[in-house]
């Protein structure tokens, strides 16, 4: 029980830490920021004080087009990314059922995990045109493979010893599958889904630059179209906190949990 | 009456293209009740043949007859106790001693009595609610047996669960372990590297050729129950054995060193 207490106490004094921490990088960056900007090597318009980033920030908040902008892209990310986790996941599970199959789509999708994400756009707009459906098309190809991959190898690589215990006590089938197989290789599914979060990120801002009208990435080249820069950064910041925010505060808190439950955050 | 049977049972495993005979046709009768005790060289298949038996390994040739019907897969009537442990990382030490009945059905009030009987056994109830990394390896070692036990198997297949024990708790299983086959009728097959271990629990003793595995001999031991580790009578099958034994571990070191 003191041990609990203990191990709790340290993780939360771990976290002001840490905030702490960023404070003081912000408030460094902030600082020197603002000394370049007074050297005055760049015109205002392109490099603006941290001052006129904060008026554009609440120039948009108030013109309702931030809050819109974030509400449109994250309810396309959402979606998109639901549906690639939901396909990529079948289709990972296809590929162990199907061993030579598997072989094949593993070797291709290595390769598509790598490919930019911004070269689906022309594509995407040619087949399923300008709009919404175009977008989730770009996000979901450029995650999708980085979920499928996982899934295969997170299986694959379960230690056997976990399995044949499960078998030897007559686990078989779905039974299995649900309360050995999945758990097994939560650890690293849950990384392959941090790298398809980030993935689809990429993908949603590129492909809303380019073929969207409303969203963040929209509001981004709004600002450049306008030659607003204070609006470019904001629309920078915003992406940047969004980013770090789902980062940490979802994907890294669920994979800090199952490593600590598995022991596996023992490294000294 | 016949409890299980190894007939004849050939395994080779693939060793980067080159095939590696681990077991040499293996014969073995196990009756309805017996304690059977498997000692032999490290590496020689003592595992394996746990494993053939537990239906998880197929054999290249031979069968399995369990109450004379062949078996190919595995079951909850053949438990093992993995050298390794093979507990789940992602559940409580209770939830481990509880997977296999759960799945058998058994509600859970039930489930309860019976993991909290085992748990006390091992002397693991204060650490019921612990996950696995939190355990020692001999505590890992109780979790497994007390799962194994709560399983209430037709037979019961140990692959050295005493070997990561302090000596104290080692004898206290050993007592333990008989107490429960003798209340049970269990039938068990209890693989070990230390002969006064095979001695006190067996009560038929099986010595491994150094691989590929052949039984080379076996021991009858008929001797008063509960056995205990420091008994004076039990020394001469001791010797017997660690004579049988001691050729097959000096062939295995000139196998290695050449
Ligand atoms: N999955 C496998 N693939 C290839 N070879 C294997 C495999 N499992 C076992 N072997 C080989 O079979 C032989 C017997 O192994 P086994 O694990 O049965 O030995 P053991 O008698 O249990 O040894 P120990 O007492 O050290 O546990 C060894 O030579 C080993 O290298
Ligand atoms: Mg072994």
């Amino acid at each position: 029980m003191s041990e609990k207490i203990i191990s709790e106490k340290k993780t939360s004094y771990g976290s002001l830490d840490d905030v702490a921490n960023t404070a003081l990088f912000m408030a460094v960056f902030i600082g020197v920021w603002q000394i370049v900007f007074m050297l005055g090597i760049w015109p205002k318009i392109s490099l603006p004080s941290p001052y006129m980033v904060a008026e554009s920030f609440v120039k948009i908040i108030w013109n309702h087009s931030l809050p819109v902008s974030i509400g449109v892209t994250l309810a396309r990310l959402v979606a998109a990314f639901v549906i690639s986790i939901a396909l990529g996941t079948l289709i990972g599970l296809v590929m162990i059922k199907f061993k030579g199959f598997g072989k094949m789509l593993s070797s291709f999708s290595a390769g598509l995990l790598s490919f930019p994400s911004i070269a689906w756009v022309p594509f995407s707009i040619l087949l399923i045109g300008f709009n919404d459906f175009g977008i989730l098309f770009v996000v979901i190809m450029s995650s999708i493979f980085s979920i499928m991959i996982s899934t295969y190898s997170s299986i694959r690589n379960i230690p056997p010893i976990y399995l044949d215990a499960a078998k030897n006590m007559g686990a078989k089938g779905f039974y299995l599958f649900r309360h050995v197989t999945i758990p097994a290789a939560t650890p690293s599914l849950i990384i392959g889904i941090r790298q398809a979060w980030s993935f689809a990120w990429h993908a949603i801002i590129g492909a809303e630059i380019l073929m969207s009208i409303v969203g963040l990435g929209h509001i981004l080249s709004v600002g450049r179209d306008f030659l607003d820069m204070g609006q470019v950064i904001a629309s920078m910041i915003t992406i940047f906190a969004i980013g770090l925010l789902v980062d940490r505060l979802l994907l890294f808190k669920l994979d800090e949990r199952v490593r600590r439950k598995w022991g596996l955050d023992q490294h000294r | 009456m016949t409890k299980l049977q190894a007939k004849n049972i050939v395994k080779h495993f693939d060793h980067n293209g080159n095939s590696v005979l681990a077991l040499d046709g293996i014969n073995l009768n196990v009756e309805e009740g017996d304690f059977i005790c498997i000692v032999g060289p490290s590496g020689c298949g003592k595992s394996t043949f746990l494993n053939v038996v537990a239906g998880l390994e197929k054999p290249n040739s031979g069968e399995i007859l369990l109450n004379g019907k062949p078996i190919s897969t595995p079951g909850p009537d053949r438990i093992m106790v993995f050298q390794e442990g093979a507990l789940f990382p992602w559940l409580k030490v209770i939830d481990n001693v509880e997977f296999g009945l759960k799945m058998a059905g058994i509600p859970k009030g039930e489930r309860r009595q019976i993991s909290e009987r085992y748990l006390d056994m091992m002397q693991l109830t204060k650490f019921a609610d612990s996950y696995i990394y939190q355990l020692s390896t001999g505590m890992k070692q109780r979790v497994a047996i007390a799962r194994a036990l709560a399983m209430d198997p037709e037979i019961l297949l140990m692959d050295e669960p005493f070997a990561a024990l302090d000596s104290q708790t080692r004898d206290l299983l050993l007592v333990e372990l008989q107490l429960i086959w003798e209340r049970t009728k269990k039938t068990i097959i209890f693989v070990t590297h230390n002969i006064s271990e095979s001695v006190i629990l067996g009560n038929r003793v099986v010595v491994f050729k150094n691989r590929p595995a052949k039984i080379k001999k076996e021991f009858v031991i008929d001797y008063r129950r509960p056995r205990l580790a420091e008994d004076e009578n039990l020394q001469k099958y001791y010797h017997q054995i660690l004579e049988e034994l001691k050729s097959e571990v000096m062939a295995r070191i000139k196998d290695e060193n050449q």
